[in-house]
């Protein structure tokens, strides 16, 4: 089996990340040159790992030299696909912010490629200590992100805050890996799941522990309650871009590893943190719908909405731990949807960011329907994606996790769920009607047509073609389209 | 064939609204008048030819556009089917509409949204051929939803003026009601074949599945629906105000579109009728007093257009008599004649307003005769036709109805129906000597028509002579070729000739009684009728329906919603709402204070976690 073709991504991308360090040391290239580069790199990453897609595949990469630390198969060929679009779509739409901001130099997007070679390295990672290291490196490089606007107080503030927590949650990994190492003599998945098919739970207290201490850094990195608390601050100090890129991607490769882990590995014995999945699942969903709704800043808002949207994707754990086979997919599904509307609206946010400096308040939207009449629609897309309102991407995807949680009988938590859907129409409908139904003073400004914002109405026009445009054009893939998807890779695992 | 026969109305008038929203203000008159004309001149010719195939012996057309949804078993087509009675109505629906258009063209022309109109009338056309052609009732419902909705938008079409918009709304909310009962039926029907499929053809093998009491349910449950498209009693109150369209949008929704699709309807689901003979006797009965109210209610009106109206309504009274005594050929036979004579009857009228700058009042005309010959050459044949008196097409249809009704023995249908068919008469010839024998009250100055306006009414003057003589009875020499060519399932019965010839004298009779009377009531002055006695007022103010109904319906709903509005709203449902938001906000000042900003308390947040879980894991795995 030659392991070149599906290597060949990962390296074009650290290729990247080298040239632009390269560069950057100069400093004679302009931003949208760098942009460019950088796009460049990812596309020819995302078109080699495209181009694996329907291959057969199975085995390990470079066995002969890794052995079993890196797997192949369509599980992580498919959310590479995401990290490289997502990366994409990140840097094209902030394309008129980096133009507007003198601070972004050459090493700032060498910084986002090597996160994402982090990230797709996590997706293949097969082995406990690589899956730490490929984290961090992803980790690393945004927390760097985050602060890089270093004459910035709240920036600074929010990259040592990240930081700190995120060392002291990645110690607990570390931890977890040990004492699974202690309890099984290896850190290889292959022989994780060996030992946990074999053995009793009774048996096993040393390998649950490990195993726990593990789940504290997913729960930490997608932000769950009691562990969110850096959620709101950190977004709300780290640039646009970097907000987005963590809020979609970042997120996404955090469940690239946990569905790995708890639907292969722990699939045995998932039962066992059943109703603690459960706590922080309520948690998460309430106390993110309480931080959103208090807050006046837009990009606070949105920070404290993603808290929900991760508990939505907690729900869809917790059924993966009772058995529905349809959770997982839902998950993958979710995770496409609150994608596109999240990158849409912080989108939109830094676009109109790239234009004034201030910060943006709910306030500030009055009457923004009037100035900017498609903006405005294209951000109510956006909003009622997220609220998951009918015919957009984000009601299906909600629709998906309500259904896995039906299915596994825990109606409390689809009620629940369907309670903070209603909660969140409040702060997200609310951006409408502060752009809708106030006047405006201020002349109507043009739809400039460029780059970002053609990818913002893209975004816009995936959402409402994923929400609805299953049956309309049948050669294209709508919304069951991408739940295929998602089902095959999910199958790909097992 | 088919599938250009339905898409190529409503792509132009996709097309023509296109170009009507980029730009409203030129008037673009060649532009609009060639796709609006154009497009149901080249349908007719299409529905002709596929007429024409049928008629050398092709089986019944089916055509796939594409399959619209498609869920595991279960498949929606957009498909279209011409049977023997879809391609007679689609021949005479393009054919007159086609007419109407020109007619338009002329009426229409000092618009100034002449292109708005012709979109919404290629719309109208084509909803109504939807409605026709329909493979499966699904696409007969978005026909019949369509046709509402068009029509909806043609009545309001003079928006300035709110009375018709009311009166548009008016249409609009009782064929609402209408669809109610047919899209129940619709659903019953799905419902009770339990999945063995859904096109009418299918319907048709599998309908002895259903139990009858169900089956008489749906067949209830679709008159219903019939009821409203084709103004019966009790929902037949939109229809005398929907004249607050223009003129030809009467024409076509009287002659080609809308009224007649209830008829339509009831014939296509004829293989359910013919099991139900109770509901069948129903829809009779209430054919018969639709027919017999408004031939009473149109002999006191003044307004020509209102007139005619409730003519049409008394003749659609007719063919439901038809359709439920089991009579479907002779039913669509006379929608078929009818339509002829009530679309040139409507273009005479509208060519009268026109050429009276707009005066509807027939009392207020008079001696029309020597300024508009063509118009009163025309309409004379059109109101001979209507009355019944023969060769004119009229006989030929009334007279086989009135036929069925006696042979049925159903005597109460039948005197009601013959009544009526001197009424007709009577009134039909009151229009006509008031508008053009009276002597007129004051000197009338009369504009020049237009040939656009008049050259439609030769012809269609033409096809209301001669369209009787496609179903001439065997009693009169001829062989019922409509009749036969339609095949549907009709009820037999035998009648002998002689009573034939008798009950067509009697008809006869009656309408030269009716129009004698109109003649010495009508011909030399016309007064407008008084409200002096009881019964005059009655029937002027239309035996106070609207008002009863206004009583009955419009104010206990606008009470409930007063009440609504004004307490259970703000008080109740808000009160409860309020509470749980000022509840919730006052949690989440609670809870932001502990997002303090101070990471040392952040990572106190999550050690406290880790510590609860390690709990949790003491618990369960009862280490202790």
């Amino acid at each position: 089996m030659n392991s070149l073709i599906y290597i060949l991504p990962m390296i074009s991308v650290l290729a990247g990340a080298f040239v632009l360090m390269l560069l950057g040391a100069k400093s004679i290239t302009k931003t949208k040159t760098f942009n460019l580069i950088t796009v460049g790199f990812l596309i020819v990453a995302f078109t080699l790992e495209y181009s694996t897609l329907f291959l057969e595949r199975e085995g390990y990469l470079y066995e002969n030299i890794f052995a079993h630390v890196f797997i192949i198969d369509k599980f992580a060929t498919i959310f590479n696909l995401m990290f490289t679009s997502g990366a994409i779509l990140t840097l094209l739409i902030n394309n008129d912010y980096f133009k507007s901001r003198h601070y972004f130099t050459g090493e700032y997007f060498a910084l986002i490629l090597f996160s994402i070679f982090g990230m797709m390295m996590l997706a293949h990672a097969h082995e406990l200590l690589t899956a730490f290291i490929a984290l961090e490196t992803a980790s690393l490089s945004v927390y760097a992100l985050v602060g890089y606007h270093q004459n910035k107080k709240v920036s600074s503030e929010a990259m040592l805050k990240y930081m700190i927590l995120g060392s002291l949650t990645g110690a607990f990994f570390i931890l977890g890996t040990a004492l699974i190492y202690g309890a099984t003599g290896s850190t290889s998945f292959d022989i994780i799941a060996l030992y946990v098919e074999n053995h009793q739970l009774k048996d096993m207290t040393l390998l649950v522990v490990g195993a726990t201490l593990l789940m504290v850094t997913i729960l930490f990195k997608i932000g769950a309650v009691p562990f969110h608390a850096w959620v709101v601050d950190v977004y709300h100090g780290a640039p646009y871009p970097i907000t987005m890129f963590m809020a979609s991607t970042f997120k996404i490769a955090i469940f690239a590893i946990a569905l790995r882990l708890y639907i292969i590995d722990f699939s045995s014995i998932n039962y066992f943190w059943t109703e603690m999945l459960q706590v922080i699942t309520i948690l998460t969903l309430i106390g993110g719908s309480l931080i959103a709704i208090n807050q006046k800043v837009v990009k606070r808002m949105l920070a404290g909405s993603s808290i929900v949207h991760s508990g939505y994707l907690l729900i869809g754990i917790s059924s993966i731990g009772i058995g529905s086979d349809l959770a997982a997919p839902a998950i993958m599904f979710y995770l496409i949807a609150y994608f596109l509307s999240s990158a849409g609206s912080f989108g939109i946010l830094s676009f109109i960011a790239s234009q004034n400096k201030q910060e943006m308040t709910y306030e500030d939207f009055k009457g923004f329907a009037h100035r900017r009449p498609y903006l405005a629609l294209i951000m109510s897309v956006f909003m009622l994606s997220l609220a998951g309102f009918p015919s957009t991407i984000g009601f299906l995807g909600k629709f998906y996790i309500f259904t896995s949680a039906i299915d596994s009988g825990q109606i409390l938590l689809a009620g629940l769920g369907i309670l903070t859907a209603f909660i969140s129409v409040y702060y997200y409908f609310k951006l409408i009607a502060m752009m809708y139904f106030y006047p405006s003073d201020k002349v109507v400004q043009k739809f400039s047509i460029d780059i970002s914002t053609i990818m913002i109405a893209f975004i816009a026009l995936l959402i409402i073609w994923g929400g609805i445009g299953t049956s309309l054009l049948s050669f294209l893939p709508g919304a069951n389209g991408f739940i295929e998807i998602a089902k095959e890779a999910i199958v790909s695992l097992k | 064939m088919l599938n250009i026969i339905v898409i190529l109305p409503f792509l132009s008038a996709f097309i023509m609204a296109v170009v009507y929203l980029s730009n409203t203000k030129p008037q673009r008159y060649f532009f609009y008048t060639l796709i609006g004309v154009g497009s149901p001149t080249i349908i007719t010719i299409l529905s002709l030819l596929s007429a024409y195939e049928l008629l050398n012996g092709a089986p019944t057309i089916h055509t796939t556009l594409l399959t619209w949804i498609n869920i595991g078993e279960f498949n929606i087509d957009i498909s279209f089917m011409a049977d023997k009675l879809s391609v007679v109505m689609i021949s005479f629906i393009t054919f007159i509409a086609t007419f109407i258009h020109i007619y338009a063209a002329g009426y229409m022309k000092d618009d100034e949204a002449y292109g708005k109109f012709f979109s919404y009338f290629n719309l109208f056309i084509g909803s109504m051929l939807l409605l026709v052609l329909a493979d499966n009732p699904i696409m007969m419902f978005i026909g019949w939803e369509l046709v509402g909705l068009s029509s909806y938008l043609l009545i309001g079409f003079y928006h300035t003026e709110s009375q018709n918009i009311t009166a548009a709304n008016k249409a609009f909310i009782l064929n609402r009601v209408g669809d109610f009962g047919f899209i129940m039926g619709i659903a019953l029907l799905f419902v009770s074949l339990e999945g063995t499929g859904f096109t009418f053809s299918s319907i048709k093998e599998n309908i002895s599945l259903i139990p009858l009491d169900t089956l008489n349910l749906i067949g209830i449950f679709l008159f219903v629906g019939a009821m409203g498209k084709s103004a019966q009693i009790p929902l037949y109150v939109w229809l005398p105000d929907a004249m607050a369209g223009p003129t030809p949008v009467s024409a076509l929704i009287h002659a080609a579109t809308m009224v007649t699709a209830g008829v339509y309807m009831v014939a296509r689901y004829s293989f359910i009728y013919e099991e139900l003979p109770d509901v069948g006797l129903f829809i009779a009965y209430i054919g018969a007093f639709s027919a017999l109210l408004a031939a009473i209610i149109a002999s006191y009106q003044s307004d020509i257009k209102k007139i005619l109206a409730y003519s049409t309504m008394s003749q659609l009274g007719y063919m439901f008599i038809a359709v439920g005594l089991g009579a479907y050929s002779s039913g669509i036979f006379h929608v078929f004649t009818h339509a002829f004579f009530k679309a040139l009857l409507f273009m005479g009228a509208g060519g009268i307003i026109i050429a009276l700058h707009h005066e509807q009042n027939i009392f207020k005309m008079g001696g029309l005769k020597k300024q508009l010959k063509l118009v009163y050459i025309t309409m004379f044949i059109a109101t001979l036709a209507i009355s019944g008196i023969p060769p004119f097409a009229g006989f030929f249809s009334k007279d086989a109805i009135l036929m069925t009704t006696y042979a049925s023995e159903h005597y109460l249908i039948w005197i009601m129906a013959t009544f009526t068919a001197g009424l007709t008469a009577f009134y039909m010839f009151r229009l006509f000597f008031s508008v053009f024998h009276a002597t007129p009250k004051e000197p009338l100055s009369v504009h020049s028509l237009d040939k656009s306006i008049t050259y439609p009414l030769i012809v269609l003057a033409f096809g209301s002579a001669t369209a009787g003589f496609l179903g001439v009875n065997a009693a009169y020499g001829g062989d019922a070729l409509i009749n036969n060519f339609l095949a549907l399932p009709d009820r037999l019965t035998h009648i002998s000739h002689s009573t034939e010839y008798l009950l067509g004298g009697l008809n006869v009779l009656l309408a030269l009684s009716g129009m004698l009377l109109a003649y010495k009531m009508f011909a030399a002055t016309a007064n407008e009728p008084i409200e002096n006695t009881f019964f005059s007022k009655l029937i002027i103010n239309k035996f106070y329906v609207d008002e009863f109904y206004v009583m009955l319906i419009v104010k206990p709903i606008h009470l409930s919603s007063h009440l609504i509005a004004n307490f259970i709203d703000p008080k109740i449902i808000d009160g409860f709402i309020s509470i749980q938001i000022n509840t919730y906000t006052k949690v989440a000042v609670l809870f932001s204070k502990l997002q303090n900003g101070q990471v040392r308390y952040y990572a106190l947040y999550i050690l406290t976690g880790l510590s609860l879980m390690s709990c949790y894991m003491i618990y369960k795995l009862g280490v202790i």
